[in-house]
C-alpha cells in the first residue's frame, strides 16, 4: 500500500521545552492510525504538524510523497479534513453553513454545495432538513460532534485528522458515535489520524495504534502487536493500569 | 412652556435637528470608517494597542470647547469642518476600543478549526472573526454615535448650527425655555440614534430573526434599516451647507447678551443700506470671533478695546486711558491683522464695585476711595477669575491700599443675587450689566483709574470697507451713541424682560432716528 503520510525525525519545542522529540512512522493509504497518550505526550502536537497549524522544529513531513513544508500551508489545509473537540463549530453559522464552509472556501457553486451539504450531514445521521437550518447550540453535544465531522468530511478530503473528536461526551453517546465513525470508515475509505487519550476508543477505531510518551514514540503497530509484545515499561503499565483498576475497585467492595 | 413659543420656532427647529443630524452622521460615518479599519489592524499588532489607546484617550479627555478652539486656530475655518473633525475624533475611542476588543473576544478554539480548514488570515476575519465580534462593535458605534449627538450642541460655538444654537442664545439670554428647546430634542435624538442603531443590530442578526417568518430574511433586514433610514432623509439633502440666508457681510457675535445686541445693531445698519447679512451670532467667545475673523470667516464683530488689549495683543504696556488704549489696539490690529477698528459705541464694559443703593446712601459710598473706612468690615463677592488676576484684586489692593474683611468666589450669575439678598456687601460687576439698574446697585466710581477701559467698537476687516464704502457710513453713525446707562438698559430689556433681541435693537434705533 501506498505511504499517506510519512514523519521523518519530526522534533518540536516551544521556548525551550521538547514536546516532540524526533518522532517517525507512516500512515499507510485508507489507514486509521490512533496516537494514544496522556496530554502532554506531543500527540496533538504532532496532529497539528500534519496539517501545518504547528511548524515543526526540524524533520520532514510528507503527504503523498511530498513534503509539505514547501506547500502553501492553506492549500494543505483545504486539502485534509480536520475536526476538534467540543466547540470548533463556529456559533454563528447554521449547521448547514457550518459543514459546506470549506466548500464556499473553494468556490464551490451554490446548488453542489447545498447538495454535498445533505449528502455529508445524511452520512454522519443528521436530518438535513431539520438540522441543517439550526444553530449549533441548539444541538446536543453529540448532535454537534457528528456536524464536525460532517464538515471535515465535506470536501471529500483523502486525509482527515481527528483530535478527541468524543473528548467531551458522556460514555453511551461516544460509544454510539464510535461505532457509527467505524461503519463510515468502511463506507468512505480515508487516511484517518485520530488523537485519543482513552484506550479503549484506540482499540475500537484503530487500524495501528502509536502509543506516545512525552513527545517519544514508545511502540506502534496493531493493538494484538501490542497487548502480546508490550515495547516499553510504559507500554506495559498502560495496558495493565485498567485491569489494576478494576482490582482496586473490587478490593474496596 | 407656551404652544406659540414652539410653534413659532418650529422651522428653525428643524432646521438645526437636520444640522444637528448631519453633524453627528457624518462624524459617526467618518469614524466609524475610519475606526474599523484602524481596529482591525491593531487587533494583529498588539504592540501597537498601548500606543493608539494612549493617543486616542488623551484626544478623549481634551475638553470640548479647547477642542473646537484648537482645530479652529489650525485649519482657520468656523463652522461644519471643524465641527465634524471634532466629533470625528470623539466618536473614534470607542470604536476603535470596541472593533478591538471584540475581535480579541473570538475564542481561540474557533479560529483554530477556522484556520485548519485552511482559511486565508481575510477570509478569517471576513468569515467568524468580525461576525463574532459585531455585537461589540456594534454597541462602539451606538456609543460613540450617542455621545457625538451631545458633544455636537457644543458645535454652535463655533458657528456650525445645531441644536447647540438654541441652548448657546438660551444660556447667553439666561433664557430656560431655549435650553430646553435645544436640549429637550437633543436628548429625545440620542435615544432615537441608540435606538435605530439596535435595529440595526437586531437585522444583521439573522438568528434572531430566523423565526419570525416573513421577516427572517431580506424583507427583515430592509425592515431593519427603516429606522436609521429615516435619520438620514431628515439629515440628508444637504441641507447644512445652506443653513441660515447666505448674505454679503457676515457679523459675529460672542455669546452674552450685550453682544448679541450690538452685533444685531451692527445687521439692522447694515441691512439698512440694502446689503444682505448672515448672522452668525453666539460663536464661543473672544478666541473664536478673533481667529474667525482674521481667517475671514466672519466680517465683523463687537469687541472691547481692554479685551483686545490683553487677550489678543497681550501686550506689555497697560495703558489707563482710553483714547490711548483704542489708538494703541487698532493701529496693532492694522499692522499685525489687517483688521480695522471703528470708532466706539460710546460705553465702557469695565470691572467695577457694585453696592446696593441704600448702602451707598447710608455709607456714603461714590467713589472706590470711600471703600477705605468700611472695606474691613465688609464681606465681597467676586469671580474667580478676579480674584486671581494680576490686574484683578491683588493689583487692586496694592493700588488702592485696600482690603476686604473676607472675600468669596462666586459664579458670575450668582454674585448679583448674593449682593440683592444681602449675604455679601460689595461686588464686582460688570459695569453694563443689566442687573445693575435690574436690582437697584449703585457702582462705585474707579477714582485712580485702576480698572483698564473696556470701550466696544465694531471691529471689521480691512477689505470689507473697500468692498462695501456703504457700510463704514452706515456703523459711523453708532459712534458715541450708547453709554454705559443706556447699554445697562437695552441689557435689561433682553436679559430681564425676555425681549427679542432684534426687536429692543430697532426700538432704540428708531428712537435714535436712524
Amino acid at each position: 500500500m501506498e505511504k499517506a503520510i510519512e514523519l521523518i525525525d519530526v522534533r518540536k519545542h516551544f521556548n525551550g521545552t521538547h514536546a516532540v522529540r524526533g518522532v517517525s512512522f507512516e500512515v499507510l493509504d485508507g489507514e486509521t492510525l490512533v496516537l494514544l497518550g496522556s496530554s502532554g505526550c506531543g500527540k496533538t502536537t504532532i496532529l497539528k504538524m500534519i496539517n501545518r497549524l504547528i511548524e515543526p522544529s526540524s524533520g520532514v513531513i510528507r503527504i503523498n510523497g511530498k513534503d509539505i513544508l514547501g506547500q502553501d500551508p492553506i492549500e494543505v489545509r483545504r486539502s485534509i479534513g480536520y475536526a476538534i473537540q467540543g466547540i470548533g463549530l463556529f456559533p454563528h453559522m447554521s449547521i448547514a453553513d457550518n459543514v459546506s464552509v470549506v466548500l464556499r472556501l473553494k468556490g464551490w457553486p451554490e446548488d453542489k454545495k447545498r447538495d454535498r451539504t445533505g449528502e455529508v450531514l445524511d452520512m454522519v445521521g443528521l436530518e438535513p432538513e431539520t438540522f441543517g437550518p439550526r444553530y449549533p447550540d441548539e444541538l446536543s453535544g453529540g448532535q454537534q460532534q457528528r456536524a464536525g465531522v460532517a464538515r471535515a468530511l465535506a470536501a471529500d478530503p483523502a486525509i482527515l485528522l481527528m483530535d478527541e473528536p468524543f473528548g467531551a461526551l458522556d460514555a453511551v453517546t461516544r460509544n454510539v458515535l464510535q461505532q457509527e465513525l467505524l461503519k463510515l470508515k468502511q463506507t468512505i475509505k480515508k487516511t484517518i489520524v485520530f488523537v485519543t487519550h482513552d484506550i479503549f476508543e484506540a482499540f475500537t477505531l484503530a487500524d495501528r495504534i502509536a502509543v506516545l510518551h512525552e513527545g517519544r514514540l514508545q511502540q506502534i503497530g496493531t493493538k494484538e502487536e501490542i497487548i502480546s509484545a508490550p515495547k516499553t515499561e510504559f507500554v506495559k503499565d498502560l495496558l495493565l493500569r485498567p485491569i489494576e483498576q478494576l482490582k482496586d475497585f473490587k478490593e474496596a467492595h | 412652556m407656551p404652544v406659540e413659543f414652539i410653534t413659532e420656532r418650529l422651522p428653525e427647529l428643524l432646521l438645526r435637528t437636520r444640522e444637528h443630524l448631519l453633524l453627528t452622521g457624518v462624524s459617526t460615518g467618518v469614524a466609524v470608517l475610519v475606526g474599523i479599519p484602524l481596529g482591525i489592524y491593531i487587533s494583529h499588532r498588539l504592540w501597537l494597542r498601548p500606543f493608539t489607546f494612549g493617543l486616542v484617550g488623551v484626544v478623549q479627555t481634551v475638553p470640548s470647547l479647547a477642542m473646537l478652539a484648537f482645530l479652529l486656530a489650525l485649519i482657520g475655518k468656523i463652522g461644519v469642518v471643524p465641527a465634524i473633525i471634532a466629533l470625528t475624533l470623539y466618536a473614534l475611542l470607542p470604536i476603535i476600543q470596541n472593533t478591538v476588543t471584540g475581535l480579541e473576544g473570538v475564542s481561540p478554539d474557533i479560529l483554530e478549526a477556522a484556520e485548519g480548514m485552511g482559511m486565508t488570515p481575510r477570509q478569517e476575519m471576513r468569515l467568524v472573526k468580525l461576525p463574532l465580534a459585531r455585537p461589540v462593535i456594534m454597541a462602539g458605534i451606538k456609543t460613540a454615535a450617542v455621545i457625538s449627538v451631545g458633544i455636537a450642541t457644543l458645535s454652535a460655538f463655533i458657528g456650525a448650527g445645531g441644536l447647540g444654537e438654541f441652548i448657546n442664545r438660551g444660556l447667553s439670554l439666561a433664557d430656560t425655555r431655549l435650553i430646553l428647546l435645544g436640549a429637550v430634542p437633543s436628548a429625545m435624538l440620542a435615544l432615537y440614534v441608540s435606538f435605530a442603531i439596535s435595529s440595526v443590530e437586531w437585522g444583521l442578526n439573522e438568528r434572531r430573526r430566523k423565526n419570525l417568518g416573513a421577516l427572517s430574511g431580506r424583507p427583515g433586514l430592509l425592515l431593519s434599516l427603516a429606522p436609521l433610514a429615516v435619520l438620514f432623509l431628515i439629515g440628508g439633502a444637504g441641507t447644512l451647507w445652506q443653513a441660515g440666508p447666505k448674505g454679503a457681510v457676515k457679523i459675529g457675535s460672542k455669546n452674552f447678551t450685550e453682544q448679541l445686541i450690538l452685533a444685531e445693531m451692527l445687521a439692522q445698519r447694515i441691512e439698512a443700506t440694502g446689503l444682505s447679512v448672515e448672522r452668525r451670532f453666539n460663536l464661543g467667545g473672544t478666541m473664536v470671533c478673533h481667529e474667525a475673523l482674521a481667517k475671514g470667516e466672519i466680517d465683523m464683530y463687537p469687541e472691547y478695546t481692554g479685551t483686545a488689549l490683553t487677550a489678543i495683543l497681550k501686550s506689555e504696556t497697560r495703558p489707563t486711558d482710553p483714547d490711548e488704549v483704542y489708538a494703541l489696539v487698532s493701529r496693532e490690529y492694522l499692522k499685525r491683522f489687517d483688521l480695522r477698528w471703528l470708532k466706539p459705541f460710546g460705553f465702557n464694559n469695565t470691572y467695577a464695585f457694585a453696592v446696593t443703593e441704600e448702602a451707598a446712601e447710608k455709607s456714603g459710598l461714590r467713589r472706590v476711595s470711600d471703600l477705605r473706612d468700611h472695606a474691613p468690615s465688609m464681606k465681597a463677592g467676586f469671580t474667580s477669575e478676579f480674584s486671581e488676576r494680576p490686574d484683578g484684586y491683588p493689583g487692586f489692593r496694592r493700588a488702592y491700599g485696600i482690603e476686604f474683611g473676607k472675600v468669596l468666589d462666586l459664579d458670575p450669575s450668582l454674585m448679583y443675587d448674593a449682593l440683592k439678598k444681602g449675604q455679601v456687601d460689595i461686588i464686582i460687576a460688570f459695569s453694563t450689566d443689566s442687573r445693575i439698574p435690574g436690582y437697584r446697585l449703585s457702582i462705585l466710581e474707579d477714582d485712580k483709574s485702576f480698572f483698564p477701559p473696556y470701550h466696544a467698537a465694531p471691529v471689521l476687516r480691512a477689505g470689507v470697507l473697500e468692498e462695501f464704502p456703504e457700510v463704514g457710513a452706515a456703523l459711523a453713525q453708532l459712534s458715541g451713541l450708547i453709554d454705559d446707562r443706556t447699554m445697562q438698559l437695552l441689557n435689561f430689556e433682553a436679559d430681564q424682560k425676555k425681549r427679542e433681541v432684534a426687536e429692543v435693537v430697532r426700538e432704540f434705533l428708531e428712537g435714535k432716528g436712524l
